[in-house]
């Protein structure tokens, strides 16, 4: 019996590709867009995921992480000060302008670290040495930017290069020389600068309006100390606020920096909305193509469903038909559809704009609605069946 | 026809599995990895925290100049270990040497006077009982002798003065100490009175000041134990406890602006610290400058009001 429920699904295949299609484009859409919102959304705490800790230490006013009110450098003292914290470093992060060699400006991301540990140092360097980061007027830039000012510089002919920035090219942050002594790989952030490293000493030279240089500070609990008890105690003892460095949104916990950077971009950018209605949009059009194409295929087969019931087959048997060719359906068009939004995604990842970030949690939710969308287009034809008279196949 | 259906299973189960794998690992946590040389660890609660600066013992002696003028000799280079009274700084001494040469011809030409009017003084003298010579004239020529003899004196007065002004123009040393910095070379000019030329202090034995936040100040004390972290030691291989034990020394009664600041004109101070100074011994086999940064971990757990 499902054997023949199947063979009047693929029996007409113009039908079956449409009502495909519209599932794989529901499918797409969904997987695609929320794919993409995740990615810019996981853009906005870059910082978080580029310099790790476990302990973030900020002025209490600060909502996100790309938004650093400055400490005071004594502040450091008394964050050492507090029980339960092994070790704190400072970090400095800003946005400055880079003047690069053909006079271009280029707005980066400084990130000062701590010359004595190179605590909050990129994990992988392509080329060069973290240790070179001691010479004098030396940073260390991430792949990205290195392309990006590489097409902004001057070659030694005087023509515009087209090559990436390597080790031993030089701009200009605040007319004081950044000799680049190596190249980091690091994710990109929505705020668009690239990642431009140096030490924590150096970047209160390049900054020099600045009154004030410590944007954070990264804090290590002693052992057995969980960074969220931590966070408790330097908030109570010294009055800023603490923050733990998880930076997965499926297990951020109540004192993540990172989750309340997502969700000040929540709540004070349209980009949620704008993804939101792409996801809803997505769904709908599921629904009504593939709702109303399988319910013209059940009507097309309208007699062959009453002979089987004038046979005297039960309904059972007839939605049970019906919901094994409506989720054959869905299961074929959620593949196609999740096949497109991971070649699309691969290609994204590749070329790394837009940024791209498919959770299982993404295409778990889509597998769910599209078999959401097959059961609504189901039950549609169900109840159409149900009120055909068996005898009308009789009539002719 | 079961081929095609078959055929569209499969591409929808590749593209179902392509997609799964692309899920993979974008749900963990990108690790986070001890810094790539290794902090200054607090070991036990209760500590105060503070940045210090190695200094030396007695503070350093920044030698002035009495007098402006032009270097015309260093006499040492840093790391010299000077003894009191060792030269240090020779200034230009050519206008006083060349006022000392007249001033010595000077004296010739005085002795010489005197000589003169003291020889005639004497022959006045004995002749003067016939009556060749009148009574007012030989007074005249004693006081003459008298004169003479005193311009001679002041002669030599001056050249004594000047040999005085050209000791000063050599700056010695006031105590046995190491010479930590010299700022000036021959032929510079240094002006009496401004910023020391050179920097001497007795570095056999430091100490360390050190800044605690005016928020932690109420939890010094006089006495307490303290660990110093040098900077910069941390990239030390191997070196497992790199602490150096401060001895405690004493409280600075005043509390101060924070120093350390860019030196922009419209700065102002926003942060006080309480000074503490602690001793160490020079530790051996380690390299340690005066002037370099310690992270100072000052033990108040013994003594903690309000814990």
């Amino acid at each position: 019996m499902y054997r023949l429920a199947l063979n009047m699904l693929f029996g007409d295949l113009a039908k079956l590709a449409m009502l495909l299609c519209g599932l794989a484009f529901s499918a797409l859409l969904m997987a695609q867009q929320s794919s993409v919102f995740f990615g810019i959304m996981s853009w906005t705490y870059t910082p978080m995921v580029n310099i790790r800790a476990q302990v973030w230490v900020s002025d209490p006013m600060v909502e996100q992480v790309n938004d650093a009110k400055p400490l005071r450098d004594t502040d450091l003292g008394r964050v050492r000060s507090v029980d339960g914290v092994a070790w704190a470093a400072p970090l400095h992060t800003s946005f400055v302008q880079a003047r690069m060699q053909d006079g271009n400006f280029k707005l980066i991301t400084l990130v000062g670290i701590d010359a004595d540990t190179f605590a909050g140092a990129p994990a992988v360097l392509s080329q060069g040495r973290i240790e070179d980061l001691r010479l004098p007027d030396t940073v260390i830039v991430d792949e990205w930017g290195a392309a990006l000012m590489g097409r902004m510089g001057v070659g030694p002919d005087g023509q515009p290069r087209n090559t990436p920035l390597k080790v031993g090219d030089t701009f200009e942050i605040n007319d004081i020389q950044a000799r680049i002594v190596g190249i980091c790989r690091v994710k990109r952030a929505f705020t668009g600068g690239p990642f431009v490293y140096t030490t924590y000493d150096r970047a209160k030279g390049y900054t020099l309006g600045a009154r004030r240089t410590l944007s954070f500070m990264l804090v290590e609990p002693q052992k057995g100390v969980p960074p969220a008890e931590l966070c408790d105690r330097i908030e109570r003892d010294t009055g800023l606020k603490a923050w733990t460095s998880d930076t997965v949104i499926w297990n951020w916990g109540e004192r993540s920096l990172a989750r309340n950077t997502f969700w000040w971009f929540w709540t004070n950018t349209g980009i949620p909305f704008s993804f939101g209605t792409a996801v809803l949009l997505g769904l709908f059009v599921g629904i009504a193509i593939s709702g109303q194409t399988f319910y013209s295929f059940v009507l097309e087969n309208l007699k062959y469903f009453a002979a089987i019931k004038a046979m005297g087959a039960g309904m059972g048997v007839i939605a049970r038909m019906l919901l094994v060719q409506a989720f054959t359906a869905g299961l074929v068009g959620f593949g196609l559809g999740a096949g497109m939004a991971q070649a699309i995604g691969r290609v994204m990842i590749e070329k790394g704009m837009p940024p791209f970030v498919m959770y299982p949690q993404i295409l778990w939710a889509t597998f769910a609605l599209v078999l959401g969308i097959s059961l609504v287009s189901a039950l549609i034809g169900i109840i159409k069946v149900s009120r055909v008279d068996a005898a009308s196949v009789f009539r002719g | 026809m079961f081929k095609k259906r078959l055929l569209l299973f499969a591409l929808a189960l590749a593209g179902a599995g392509a997609a799964l794998q692309l899920t993979r690992g974008t749900a963990t946590e990108t690790p986070i990895k001890p810094p790539p040389y290794e902090p200054a660890t607090r070991d036990k609660d209760g500590l105060i925290a503070a940045a210090g600066l190695v200094e030396a013992v007695a503070e350093n002696t920044l030698l002035g100049s009495p007098t402006s003028g032009t270097v015309a000799k260093v006499h040492v280079k840093v790391w010299d270990a000077v003894k009191a009274g060792d030269p240090i700084l020779t200034l230009d001494d050519r206008d006083l040497r060349a006022q000392r040469a007249v001033q010595k011809v000077a004296i010739e030409a005085a002795a010489a006077a005197a000589e003169r009017a003291a020889d005639a003084a004497r022959r006045w003298t004995g002749l003067k009982d016939s009556g060749a010579v009148a009574a007012g004239d030989l007074v005249s020529y004693q006081m003459a002798a008298k004169e003479a003899s005193a311009r001679l004196a002041l002669a030599q007065a001056q050249l004594e003065q000047t040999d005085v002004l050209l000791d000063r123009l050599v700056l010695r040393s006031p105590i046995a100490a190491t010479v930590l910095q010299v700022g000036v070379r021959a032929g510079e000019f240094v002006t009496a009175g401004a910023k020391a030329p050179v920097v001497l202090g007795d570095i056999s034995r430091l100490q360390i000041r050190c800044d605690v936040d005016e928020q932690l100040a109420t939890r010094m004390r006089e006495g307490l134990p303290a660990k110093g972290y040098l900077k910069g030691e941390s990239s030390l291989a191997g070196a497992k406890d790199r602490s150096i034990p401060l001895k405690f020394v004493r409280i600075e009664p005043f509390v101060i602006p924070k120093t350390s600041l860019t030196g922009a004109s419209v700065e102002r101070v926003d942060t006080r610290v309480l000074q503490v100074i602690y001793q160490f011994d020079r530790p051996t086999g380690r390299a340690l400058f005066v002037g370099q940064q310690m992270d100072v971990y000052i033990d108040a757990s013994q003594d903690a009001p309000g814990k």
